[in-house]
């Protein structure tokens, strides 16, 4: 038995007082325990800002890498030891824009790890500058005539990538999001779980109370994550109406189930062999 | 009777001059020669200009020569760049319908004859079967290397080959050729093999698991061996999106117990250096293969330089330990790809190999047998380590700066690494004294890094004038060395292959009695003699440099050297 009490860590929390990453803590811990993994059987893997701090916040094995980098960074964990239960902590900055290559072909990997995108529209650490998934025409210190590029869209570019889980929730709805986060880690493959959540210091727009009356759950609809139109098509919806929930699932061999030698052994318990080593020079 | 003759075989890319490289090699293999060769191609995949130069000799030869005896010309260009080049008595050897009226030419009909015997394709095997004739070899040993070459392929594609290089033969009938020679049946004198698959084969032999890269030349044919590898053993090999990408894997793959490394050239490594601090600050063993190639940017793709020295060591913001290796040969490369692991997992720091297209793409026989170790010696610690390992902490301070590594998931022990700075436990740390304990801890590797340095290779180290220089040139001094020697220069030389941390004493003591040394490097600021001041305020008095892409003859090095001398 597994207690959310069993992952809390005596480290300093550095985050802003009421920032968003605070529910996306609780949920994790709390989805963590519901799946009956322990502190010492998890590993979370993390990048650089905000998001990337996560880990230090719960009890786990830990890897707090490169800014954007944090999804290869798991890939070769995972393919040195496809046992291994990984999380990825990431930001809208450090995912999609400093990291935007890796995760288009993390997604095309399907590379088994849960990817937690804390999504506040904004760059945090760096203090208020626009990220990928601001809004067109946001103003900030930086992009004082407003941002001139077109929003970034990851659950599309996920869907488009052949993504086999693709899912939102609300850091404000934290059962909903250990909900999720839970289906993300039992589904075997990649799993996207964009988290809309709210910076207290730098997005004033997108507030608690904004999402809160703008999510809805597609689950409690009735809908079925099995159409990949559907699916296309929600993933596009911003505005009055915003959904969350898994917008798609489809399971499909990952990336490690796909090589031959891993079936029986995970790479790191396989056998150094002399004998097969002088063959391959033998060949010569 | 002292053989030592070089065969050039020029032509455009696809016109399959490797295979006809392959062949000669094969052939004097087969024969107990000797014999080193240097590819020399454009980076392009059809047409232009490359060519196979190979040395054959009775006695060990570790470096191309500046002439050539004998040049088969597939196409006229090749006749055109290279007839300069041959001795006195050197003849060409080319397809009849190219062939200007000249002497010492050798018209045959390739493509004619390859049309009546193995089909169009094979005038290649037509060519090489008249300059193996012309050279004397026997029909018999072409006969068992062509078979043995294409038995893959089905009797059909041998038996056409075998026609092919039959026809070629047959068709320079008696013409006597200069420097000819007898050639018998006999025991190879060791296994050939480039500098690429060597650093595959000591991967495999150092039991690495994981292998991420990005294809870049003349790097991708260390991963091309090691994917072909795989199936036999424990291994993945991963094409990754960037060189960024790939070092990252291997961080991940190493920081979960998989021995891993990647292979790239200058550029793909400068992409790598952010990784490469990550390895450094979080203390995860991984080894990086530079294959350098002339930078900076794109350079010269499918060319060779040794430039890269001082950016390996320095390369990342601030400072940490690491280990920098160039070897001298392949058989060197097999054994410090081995040794590379081995120190990187020893000391929990990224080491570096610095190779170069040159050694990478060059055929050299390795006479001794290359060494597989029984087991491999592993460094992981687990609960079972620990008296307590619910108090594991992966950056405990210890007096070699060597902390005990456990890998994440593997029992009670919780295994916490942070690229920030970070306190014994692993989380992340502004303190300055933490900061200070933290970069004095890595540091205090350095030391025993040090100790597990080998002293540079002298050769008649008690001469007046000593030559030196790193990595891949080593085959090249040493024969310049000869050479001045026998012209009455007493020289020798000094050949460093572990460059980082400097084995600075035993450099000193390397130069203690000589009057003078002179640097010999394929870069344009002597960068070995740039450290080497550095490190031991010995000053070099001159340097032969060598930065065109091309590598050197022994030749050049001795002419270099004897202008100092004057």
């Amino acid at each position: 038995m597994v207690n959310i009490k069993d992952y809390d860590s005596d480290v300093e929390n550095k985050w802003c007082p009421g920032c968003g990453n605070f529910g996306i803590l609780a949920a994790m811990k709390d989805a963590l325990a519901a799946q009956g993994i322990p502190p010492e059987k998890i590993l979370i893997i993390s990048g650089i800002g905000q998001a990337a701090k996560t880990p230090h916040y719960l009890k786990c094995n830990l890897f707090h890498a490169l800014h954007g980098r944090a999804l290869p960074l798991a890939t070769g964990a995972k393919i040195a030891n496809h046992e291994l239960t990984i999380l990825v902590n990431s930001g809208d900055g450090d995912c999609y824009g400093e990291g935007g290559n890796h995760f288009m072909h993390a997604v095309r990997r399907n590379i088994d790890v849960t990817l937690l995108v804390h999504n506040n529209k904004v760059y945090g650490l760096t203090k208020g500058q626009a990220s990928p998934t601001s809004d067109e025409g946001m103003i900030t210190k930086i992009q004082s005539d407003g941002v001139l590029s077109e929003t970034f869209n990851p659950l599309s570019v996920a869907l488009a990538l052949g993504a086999g889980f693709v899912a939102r929730s609300f850091s404000g709805k934290t059962e909903h999001l250990s909900k999720i986060i839970q289906e993300g880690i039992k589904h075997k493959g990649f799993s996207l779980i964009d988290i809309l959540q709210p910076c207290v210091s730098f997005n004033s727009v997108n507030t608690f109370d904004w999402y809160r009356k703008r999510v809805y759950d597609l689950f409690e609809e009735g809908y079925i994550p099995d159409d990949f139109n559907k699916a296309m098509e929600l993933s596009r919806m911003w505005g009055d109406k915003i959904p969350i929930g898994i917008i798609y699932q489809k399971e499909k061999p990952s990336y490690t189930d796909k090589i031959k030698k891993l079936i029986e052994n995970t790479l790191i318990s396989g056998k150094y062999s002399q004998e097969k080593v002088r063959n391959a020079i033998e060949s010569l | 009777m002292s053989v030592d003759i070089s065969v050039k075989i020029g032509g455009e890319a696809g016109q399959g001059i490797q295979t006809v490289g392959d062949i000669l090699a094969r052939v004097c293999l087969k024969c107990g020669l000797y014999l080193m060769a240097i590819n020399d191609f454009e980076s392009r995949i059809r047409g232009g200009h490359s060519f196979f130069q190979i040395r054959i000799s009775d006695k060990p030869v570790n470096a191309p020569n500046h002439s050539i005896n004998l040049l088969l010309a597939l196409d006229k260009k090749s006749f055109d760049l290279h007839e300069k080049e041959l001795v006195k008595g050197g003849i060409s050897l080319m397809e009849e319908v190219d062939a200007p009226a000249k002497k010492n030419i050798i018209a045959i009909p390739f493509f004619e004859l390859a049309k009546e015997s193995g089909g169009k394709i094979t005038s290649n095997i037509v060519a090489a079967g008249a300059c193996l004739a012309l050279l004397g070899a026997p029909f018999g040993i072409i006969r068992e290397v062509i078979t043995e070459g294409f038995a893959s392929k089905g009797e059909d594609i041998v038996e056409k080959n075998l026609n092919a290089a039959k026809a070629g033969y047959e068709s320079v009938g008696k013409i006597s050729f200069k420097f000819a020679f007898k050639w018998k049946a006999s025991r190879p004198r060791g296994i050939l093999i480039d500098g690429s698959r060597a650093i595959a084969l000591g991967a495999l032999a150092a039991d690495c698991r994981f292998a991420a890269f990005y294809p870049m030349s003349p790097a991708t044919g260390i991963m091309a061996h090691l994917a072909s590898a795989a199936n036999e053993f424990p291994l993945v090999v991963e094409q990754a999106e960037d060189e960024i990408s790939a070092v990252n894997m291997i961080i991940g793959a190493s920081f979960a117990g998989a021995r891993a490394m990647t292979a790239t050239s200058g550029g793909g490594f400068c992409l790598m250096t952010e990784g490469l601090g990550l390895s450094g600050i979080t203390e995860t063993p991984i080894v990086i293969v530079n294959a350098q190639r002339p930078g900076p940017a794109t350079g010269m793709a499918t060319r060779t330089a040794q430039a890269d020295l001082l950016f390996a060591i320095n390369a990342s913001q601030d400072e940490f330990p690491r280990f920098i290796f160039a070897p001298g040969s392949p058989a060197e490369a097999f054994e410090t790809t081995a040794r590379a692991f081995h120190l990187a997992e020893k000391y929990q720091v990224p080491a570096i190999i610095l190779v170069d297209q040159y050694l990478n793409d060059s055929l050299f026989i390795a006479g001794k047998a290359l060494k597989v170790p029984g087991k491999v010696k592993k460094f992981i610690v687990s609960d079972t380590d620990m008296k307590n390992p619910s108090e594991y902490k992966r950056y405990a301070l210890t007096n070699s700066g060597i902390s005990p590594r456990a890998i994440p998931c593997n029992g009670r022990a919780i295994v916490m690494v942070s690229g920030n700075e970070h306190k014994e436990d692993g989380h992340s740390s502004e303190s300055a004294q933490t900061r200070t304990e933290m970069v004095n801890k890595r540091n205090a590797k350095l030391s025993g890094m040090l100790s597990g340095m080998n002293p540079p290779e002298t050769y008649f180290p008690e001469s007046k004038i000593l030559l030196a220089g790193w990595g891949s040139t080593k085959g090249a001094i040493r024969e310049a060395v000869e050479i001045l020697r026998k012209d009455g220069i007493n020289a020798g030389c000094v050949n460093f292959s572990d460059l980082w941390p400097f084995p600075a004493a035993e450099t000193k003591k390397a130069f203690l009695t000589c009057e003078k040394f002179y640097m010999v490097e394929q870069n344009s600021t002597a960068q070995l003699g740039r450290l080497i001041k550095e490190q031991t305020a010995l000053s070099y008095s001159g340097a032969v440099l060598k930065y065109d892409g091309r590598p050197f003859y022994p030749v050049e090095i001795a002419d270099g050297i004897k202008k100092y001398m004057r």
